[in-house]
């Protein structure tokens, strides 16, 4: 959809006949280059990287020094332009290398930070980039000499990149992307690591906008290092936020409408920062959704009210088509501390495969706290977790995935934004095969992934009776509906161990009953399942043993039939 | 069943609480009268803090919430503070940074000047513990002791009623019982109090009535003192139903 | 050129040291950070001048009502930029808005005001010298700052319900006081502190839109080093930085210096996120 408006207004454009309009579509197209780079950090990552001119300066002058040949030897401007994207490449990494350890408002702050030294250097790196007197862009030879011939050069590359960043948004990757930004800690659950995306996106992005760049100094013909100003570094970042997050079509028309605004009034030009900050504002307070939001009819039209969630645990066997290998997971001895409290202290069990595992006891017993360690977000300081004898490590969560451990967590962490059926996409990451080039290029291998992908999410939702709330954002859907797409996604690592946080909290006595019968068909299949839970009945209706914590200690782990009657466990919960 | 000839000092119908999309409370129903305890109980994950909130203001509700003639409906925790509802919130959560006298001022914040120290010292008689201590920060007292303070916090408005949120939790059987203890002399000049406790056997011991909840709402009601009590909690908490499942 | 070095270097972490502050203060009341800690700042010496060099009035009317004038925005950045984005579920909104907010003060500054850098009045009636007012006053105004807030903090009921709520906003909540109002009161706090520091330092840094950006920044640097919410993390941090920046660019040179502090504030933060005081942030799972 973004590559037919813009190839439709670009090549309608020079129909007007005006070269002034020219030069404004130009520029559009150079500044989409870069935002659509940017917008994958920004929009997708939700990294909050505003001083992202630094790399459009960066650009300009690789390209202007390369093909000046004063400094260096003398390249023709493809050469240069490529350059530039390599160097720009290069530096927007470390420029978002903070990222992977800073909080959100100090990221910014070095961005901002970034893009001053830049334009501080440039400044004063006289020799090289002629200081305040600054140096000649270059000039592309014929067909593009001509400024309508520039223009489709800019319009071609600007569709080009279009196409690319509209199939990573579309792949896993552009799916990874929103995860780590609103559901970091699933994401991590689901396999996805954060680092190595943000390597891949950090470098992608600055690769545009050093092409930008170049492109951008050939239009102005001249650079200085005043032409680089916050001012612009600000038009992008809210062209992306004007336009909406996640979305690619959205910030393609922020970016036109930004750059085009201040042509059509001429006093809005010295106004327009300050309007487009306005905007910012406005959009930030009332629709945070942006043009994106306002443009999504699809999730305007209402749900069938009352609805019903049947799961249908025949299902299961197609979502997890093999049985799964007999296995054991240990938790040898485990001590784990916060501060100077005690979460657990001492503790050891044992799931096995096809097993309902049930742990319960009072609030502050531990339970959470066990899952937490066995999926690995935090290190025990005593004990450790074991797979058929081998320990997992700790602290690396992305990579329980790979054991096909899978989980739900207390409070459903979904992407209220994406789809149900995205969202669940998100649990099969780990199975794809295709690579971030071959997502962006949507090669076969790409193509191959997202339809199996697709496949087996539908089936897991039909597993949990969900289907048809596919296409529906997840942010729309009860609370109930969202304990079992978790539990969709969770499938979809068909996985040798499940466990489950509260899985029964907030749903009716019918739902609860049938998320049991769904548990039990997923033990058949050979699934462990570690079942931590509140409500007795359905620990006592399901599960083949029961450990009971209290203050970080099992207290009693046995039947539920023993546990039933165990007086200590009794006194426990009454709190004699 | 007690049944009181004037209005209830609370009265609760219907109410419906929970966090965003987390519905807890479902249609529930409660009532307190002037100068009683009240002691409620239940499992975790029932919704007894979530009903405390609720009241108080911390928590969006819906349904109906009278308190002592007035319809608490949109009311923040500071109205329903001044109103003589005071919550004590579930931690012992006091301001460590500040002094034991400090922290009490700032439960009567508003208040005139020497009223408000006449009723810092007025709650500082109750725990003559944390009396001695009034200049230490809060920091250095033991959770017993914050516990403490944090009681006395809500005494420094003389309110009519009093929610305590698990005062018990983490505290030795001693302080247990001074700190209930306090909760039976409030009683005894007039204040009700509604205390959320795990610890049923002392609950009951100072109770005039009891409710139980579970799965978000009442199963339970009775005088405290009621001969086979303890084996009724046992099956409201446990449901009646527990079926097992085929091998 | 020591001496210059001196003056000059305390004179800026002076200045440095009441952002700081002033982000903290921001950010003990609402647990936010916001990107108008150092616009105000800015305003500061621009209202001031404006009040007093454009518009005549004396330089203590010319003060106080600068001072008025922080107060006021410092609400105003709370009413529009924070507490519509605090009940939100989107955490990191207020990054946006307060950014927003800050570029547009900056903006109006550049159109209304003027793009270049205006002369500031000379606040006293005395002579210059090497350790001249333009110096020692943002040292004053800092010195004033630390004393007025421990002032507030340990002898006013109002000062302790800031520290109450900077500790366990819930907490407060629950005891009834009044959250909002004393949110409020905070930033206006806040506003005040920023453009005493713009309007103390006017004469040296003088009249300039640019230089929000650039107390926004070097305003930041002692705060995310010093640990966010130690005013004592910041004040020491502000000094610091003052004095590098100013021996870095007597010694180096002005580019020099800029890359310096940038690379010096990257590494810490890199290698120690919450700051070199700073407690560590909350648990994710």
């Amino acid at each position: 959809m973004p590559i037919l408006v813009l190839l439709v207004a670009g090549c309608a454009l020079p129909l007007l006949g005006d070269s002034y309009m020219g030069v404004i579509g130009t520029r559009a197209c150079i500044y989409w280059v870069l935002v659509a780079g940017l917008n994958l950090v920004v929009g997708f990552a939700g990294q909050i990287a505003i001083g992202w001119v630094a790399l459009l300066t960066l650009g300009a002058y690789v390209t202007a020094v390369f093909t000046a040949g004063t400094v260096v030897p003398e390249q023709s401007p493809y050469v240069a332009l490529v350059l530039a994207a390599v160097l720009c490449a290069v530096f927007g990494l470390i420029v978002g290398l903070p990222a992977l350890r800073l909080r959100t408002f100090y990221f910014a702050m070095t961005t901002l930070g970034f893009a001053t030294i830049v334009t501080q250097i440039a400044l004063a790196w006289k020799s090289v980039t002629g200081g305040g007197i600054g140096v000649p862009g270059p000039v592309f030879p014929w067909p593009f000499d001509s400024p309508w011939g520039f223009y489709f050069f800019c319009l071609g590359l600007a569709i080009v990149f279009t196409w690319m960043t509209t199939n990573v948004a579309a792949s896993r990757f552009g799916r990874s992307l929103v995860a780590i930004r609103d559901a970091e800690v699933a994401a991590e659950s689901v396999g996805i690591s954060k680092p190595a995306l943000l390597v891949t996106i950090f470098l992608f992005s600055g690769a545009l906008a050093g092409i930008a760049g170049g492109l951008f100094a050939s239009l102005q013909s001249y650079i200085t290092p005043d032409a680089f100003t916050f001012d612009l570094s600000v038009l992008f970042f809210i062209a992306i936020l004007i336009g909406g997050r996640g979305s690619i079509l959205g910030p393609l028309l922020g970016t036109i409408i930004l750059t085009a605004l201040p042509e059509f009034a001429a006093p809005l030009v010295a106004w327009s920062t300050f309007l487009y900050a306005a905007l910012l504002l406005v959009i930030v307070l009332v629709v945070p959704g942006g043009i994106a939001e306002l443009l999504d009819f699809k999730n305007r039209r209402p749900l069938e009210q009352h609805r019903q969630i049947r799961p249908r645990p025949d299902l299961v066997s197609s979502v997890i088509a093999d049985a799964r290998p007999s296995s054991v997971l240990v938790v040898d001895n485990v001590s784990l501390a916060f501060g100077g409290v005690r979460a657990i202290d001492g503790l050891s069990l044992e799931v096995r495969s096809g097993e309902v595992h049930g742990l319960i006891g009072p609030n502050g017993s531990g339970k959470t706290t066990t899952l937490n360690a066995i999926s690995g977000y935090y290190a025990p300081q005593q004990g450790q977790i074991l797979l058929d004898g081998k320990a997992l490590p700790p602290r690396a969560p992305h990579g329980r995935a790979a054991y096909r451990i899978a989980r739900t967590f207390q409070t459903p962490r979904l992407v209220g934004e994406e789809s149900v059926l995205e969202n669940v996409m998100l649990g099969g990451t780990t199975d794809g095969r295709s690579s971030f080039v071959e997502a962006m290029l949507a090669l076969p291998r790409h193509h191959g992934d997202e339809k199996v992908l697709t496949e087996a999410a539908m089936t897991a939702l039909a597993v949990v009776g969900l289907e048809q709330l596919a296409p529906v954002r997840a942010d729309r859907l009860q609370h109930s509906e969202l304990r079992f797409v978790e539990i969709a996604r969770a499938l979809m690592l068909r996985p040798s161990f499940l466990l489950l946080d509260e899985p029964a909290a907030g749903l009716s006595a019918e739902e609860i009953k049938r998320l049991g019968d769904l548990i039990v068909a997923i033990s058949r299949r050979g699934t462990g399942v570690l079942l931590v839970e509140h409500h007795a009945d359905l620990i006592f209706d399901i599960c083949d043993r029961v450990t009971v914590l209290n203050l970080g200690k099992e207290l009693a782990s046995g039947t539920p039939a023993e546990i039933r009657a165990h007086q200590e466990v009794i006194n426990a919960y009454l709190g004699a | 069943m007690p049944t009181s000839a004037r209005e209830p000092l609370l009265e609760i119908k219907g109410l419906r609480a929970g966090y965003g999309k987390i519905g807890v409370l479902d249609n529930l129903d409660l009532t307190i009268g002037v100068g009683e305890i009240v002691a409620l109980l239940g499992p975790n994950g029932a919704g007894k803090t979530t009903l405390l909130r609720a009241v108080s203001g911390l928590l969006p509700w819906s349904g109906q919430i009278r308190f002592a003639g007035r319809d608490l409906a949109g009311t923040s925790p500071r109205d329903t503070v001044r109103a003589g509802l005071v919550h004590v919130i579930e931690g012992h959560r006091v301001f460590t940074q500040l002094t034991v006298h400090d922290n009490l001022l700032l439960a009567g914040y508003g208040m005139a000047r020497t009223e408000l120290a006449t009723r810092v010292e007025e709650a500082l008689g109750f725990f003559p513990e944390i009396a001695e201590k009034r200049n230490d920060r809060a920091v250095t007292l033991s959770g017993g002791q914050q516990q403490m303070l944090a009681v006395a916090q809500g005494l420094v408005r003389r309110p009519r009623l009093l929610m305590l949120d698990e005062p018990s939790a983490g505290l030795s059987p001693v302080l247990v019982d001074r700190v209930l203890a306090a909760a039976g002399q409030l009683r005894d000049s007039g204040t009700a109090v509604l205390l959320v406790e795990q610890l049923i056997e002392k609950a009951l011991a100072l109770a005039d009535r009891v409710y139980a909840l579970a799965r978000g709402s009442i199963v339970l009601e009775a005088p405290a003192n009621e001969p086979d009590l303890p084996a009724r909690l046992e099956r409201a908490y446990f449901g009646q139903d527990v079926s097992h499942r085929a091998a | 050129m020591l001496e210059s070095i001196i003056s000059h270097g305390l004179a800026l972490g002076a200045v440095y040291a009441l952002i700081g502050i002033t982000y903290n203060v921001m950010f003990a009341a609402s647990r936010v950070f916001s990107f108008t800690a150092g616009m105000v700042g800015m305003l500061g010496g621009v209202l001031g001048a404006l009040f007093i060099n454009r518009m005549g009035m004396p330089v203590i009317v010319g003060f106080v009502l600068t001072l008025a004038s922080g107060a006021v925005i410092g609400i105003v950045t709370e009413i529009l930029t924070v507490r519509p984005v605090l009940k939100s579920l989107d955490q990191h909104l207020y990054v946006l808005s307060t950014l927003a907010f800050a570029l547009m003060i900056q903006q109006l500054t550049a159109i209304e005001w003027s793009t270049e850098p205006q002369p500031f009045p000379r606040l006293l009636p005395i002579g210059r010298g090497i350790f001249d007012q333009q110096f020692w006053l943002p040292m004053l105004a800092c010195a004033l700052v630390i004393f007025g807030l421990e002032w507030l903090y340990r002898r006013t009921l109002i000062g302790r319900a800031f520290l109450a709520i900077a500790e366990d906003s819930y907490a407060a909540r629950a005891l009834g006081l009044p959250e909002q109002r004393l949110r409020m009161a905070s930033y206006a706090l806040a506003g005040v502190i920023a453009t005493l520091a713009g309007f103390s330092s006017g004469e040296m840094m003088l009249a300039y839109f640019g230089n929000g950006p650039l107390l926004n920044f070097y305003g930041f640097v002692p705060v995310a080093l010093g640990g966010m919410g130690s005013n004592r993390g910041a004040v020491v941090g502000g000094i610091a930085l003052g004095l590098f920046q100013q021996s870095a660019s007597v010694l180096v040179g002005g580019i020099f210096a800029s890359v310096a502090v940038f690379v010096v504030f990257i590494i810490v933060l890199l290698a120690r996120p919450e700051g070199l005081a700073g407690a560590a942030t909350a648990r994710r799972v």
